[in-house]
């Protein structure tokens, strides 16, 4: 009596077990699941971001871990000139000559010039980066209203069109390569120095209230202004 | 009444008892304590206060906070801090010029804060005052509602988390259906042992089934037939999404990262209460590379050099990493140069066989990262893979989106040359029936398009 009782038991808390256990396994946001093939997932040659050292076939537990606790994202040799396919724009790749002292600052305002000549073409690529990688701070319109400034109780930045508006394009230039202040960091990583100049561009466009404006008429006036 | 002659100038109150003359000193102590307190939360002059933060707003915010270091000293206490050591008007009307005149306690300010000249302010003296007077009554404003919390997680798959519970009934189903039909089993044998019958024979389960499909021969195969049909497809549709962490069918993939980055709460909406940064701020190399780029530290130190606290405790612990990854001290506002790596999880696996390339998709194809990522910018905190990623996915898209060939070199070219010859001219009517071009007839279903 009791050995026929037990064996539908037994065959029922093994079926729950494998049950519960599958729906433990797909839950998990953890587990990256079953890979098939891992040589096809993971390329033999050194690609970005692919944690190739994880091919059980290609490397034994310990080379593996090793490689994983290699890092991948590095920055270029310092001085690195990078590769220009257009040789008319040799120029933006060569080093940034003023310093990150408030000398080079002020040196900038005076003599730096933008090398691109202001058109509507410019200012509308001028306008793309800005939205991208200046609007969430200094707003739509420059007036220092972004997203983090209203919402992430952030120090507000000098409007375009009041405490700025006389800025020199050198010095808008000299803070996007090195930042300003505690409150802006320095956007050298992320634009190159043609798109640095392009955002200077919309900037002063701005500054004009929006308007184009004549090349070089207010960035003659080198005022040490801030 | 019989009062004592001590107590006959005291006013009525305080006569009915001595006792309560304590009480009553007591209530007046806590009243004035209350008053002091709101006064502290509320500055008295509220005119003059919101003068002073308006004129902080505009002219000081950027280098200043009223409560906190920050490119310059925190402004609370300022007046009193200068007090006596010099002019504090004229050391912030042109600060560069007081600089000249060689007082001690400007030179010391100066030579503390990395000589980052302070711009000269045009304000005037009691405009100042107002300044300084926010300053040393700040208040910090409430928390802003509706902040999206970094520890809370976003449930997206809480639908398919009901059917272990639903197996588990089943099963306790099962387990109540084999005890009745042993309680039955005794039932019958009792009954026929009362009409003097032989008992039935002892058959386990196995054995009884067997007997059963047996006699109901026909309902046992077509049941038989049911089951086998059943687990089949079951393992068929399994077998599509091995391998596979997004999409509508599995649990997305989201693993646990070493930092807990809240993309809602950075990219979402203004109107939402989130900050509403640009995706391609810090992922700057999506439409300039094959990949879209974690970003490196000095990324996040734009703007968390100036933000050390997040809106939650659990926050400010995750913003407490990068300074850690960074080597960054919030204290002295200064990099230490001890850095180490972020072990970032890569969550979206392609296989090395299949080729895709961001700027492609981005600045070509001008397809939103949401297409693809989904609303990362809603209602994701820590990243998921959102889209299953299979070639089905890939080539379906391929297949229906049109392409955006306005303002593209590339495409005129392709257009040039279709409209060169007559059969390049047919080529593309045929393209343009369903009056669009979509990947695929430019060659997006070519499999060396990603396979190669």
């Amino acid at each position: 009596m009791s050995k026929s009782k037990r064996t539908p038991a037994m065959t029922l808390s093994a079926l729950a077990l494998v049950v519960l256990s599958m729906a433990s396994c797909g839950g998990d946001p953890n587990s990256p699941g079953v890979e098939y093939m891992p040589d096809m997932y993971r390329s033999p040659a050194i690609e970005a971001y692919v944690d190739f050292g994880q091919d059980p076939y290609m490397f034994t537990e310990e080379v593996a871990m090793e490689q994983r606790q290699r890092q991948g994202a590095r920055l270029p040799v310092a001085g690195t000139i990078p590769f220009a396919a257009d040789p008319a724009k040799a120029e933006f790749n060569m080093p940034y000559a003023y310093p990150n002292t408030t000398d080079g600052y002020e040196a900038a305002g005076m003599y730096l010039k933008s090398p691109i000549e202001m058109t509507e073409a410019t200012v509308e690529q001028g306008k793309a980066i800005y939205t991208k990688f200046c609007m969430h701070c200094h707003g739509e319109k420059g007036e220092g209203d972004g997203g983090v400034v209203k919402n992430g109780n952030y120090p507000t930045p000098p409007s375009y069109t009041a405490a700025l508006k006389d800025l020199p394009e050198g010095k808008i230039f000299h803070s996007l390569v090195y930042g300003k202040n505690v409150a802006m960091g320095s956007h050298a990583s992320q634009l190159n120095k043609e798109e640095r100049w392009l955002v200077v561009q919309y900037v002063k466009y701005l500054q004009n209230g929006g308007k184009m404006q004549l090349e070089t008429a207010a960035t003659t006036a080198t005022t040490a202004v801030n | 009444m019989d009062v004592p002659p001590k107590m006959l100038g005291m006013p009525l109150v305080a006569r009915i008892s001595e006792r309560s003359t304590g009480l009553l000193y007591a209530t007046l102590a806590a009243v004035l304590f209350l008053f002091s307190g709101i006064a502290h939360a509320q500055p008295a002059d509220a005119a003059l206060y919101a003068t002073g933060e308006k004129l902080f707003k505009g002219n000081c915010a950027s280098c200043h906070k009223p409560d906190k270091d920050l490119t310059g000293p925190a402004m609370k206490g300022a007046r009193a801090r200068w007090d006596v050591k010099g002019d504090i008007y004229a050391w912030v009307k042109n600060s560069s010029a007081y600089l000249k005149t060689g007082n001690p306690y400007a030179t010391e300010l100066f030579a503390k804060w990395n000589k980052s000249v302070m711009t000269a302010q045009a304000l005037s003296n009691e405009e100042i005052d107002a300044v300084l007077y926010y300053a040393d009554n700040y208040a910090p404003p409430p928390p802003k509602p509706g902040a999206v919390d970094a520890s809370a997680s976003t449930g997206t798959n809480d639908e398919g988390s009901n059917w272990p519970w639903l197996v588990v009934i089943a099963l306790l189903l099962l387990v109540v259906g084999i005890s009745l039909s042993g309680v039955r089993t005794s039932l019958d044998n009792a009954v026929r042992e009362a009409e003097g019958k032989e008992p039935l024979p002892d058959m386990t389960t196995g054995q009884k089934f067997r007997q059963w499909a047996w006699n109901n021969k026909a309902f046992a195969t077509i049941l038989g037939l049911f089951v086998v049909v059943f687990i089949t497809l079951k393992l068929w549709d399994a077998a599509w999404v091995v391998g596979v962490y997004g999409g509508d069918e599995v649990p997305h993939y989201k693993p646990e990262q070493p930092i807990l980055f809240n993309h809602t709460l950075h990219a979402g909406k203004v109107e939402a209460g989130n900050l509403a940064i640009n995706c391609q701020y810090c992922h700057s190399s999506a439409e300039k590379s094959k990949h879209a780029g974690i970003p490196s530290t000095n990324v996040c130190m734009n703007c968390h050099q100036a933000v050390a606290e997040g809106r939650s405790p659990e926050g400010t612990k995750e913003i407490a990493k990068i300074y850690a990854a960074v080597g960054w001290d919030p204290a002295t506002l200064k990099y230490t140069g001890r850095t180490e790596p972020v072990k970032w999880v890569k969550v979206h696996n392609l296989p090395d066989h299949a080729y895709f390339n961001h700027a492609q998709h981005v600045a070509v194809g001008k397809l939103e990262c949401q297409e693809c990522h989904g609303p990362i910018d809603e209602k994701m905190d820590v990243a998921e893979q959102w889209a299953p990623l299979t070639m089905g996915w890939c080539i379906n898209c391929h297949n229906t989106k049109d392409v955006k060939m306005a303002g593209n070199g590339y495409y005129d070219e392709v257009m040039a040359r279709l409209e060169e010859t007559d059969m390049g001219h047919a080529e593309l009517k045929k393209y343009l029936e369903d009056e669009k071009i979509s990947v695929r007839e430019l060659g997006g279903w070519e499999c060396a398009k990603c396979h190669y």
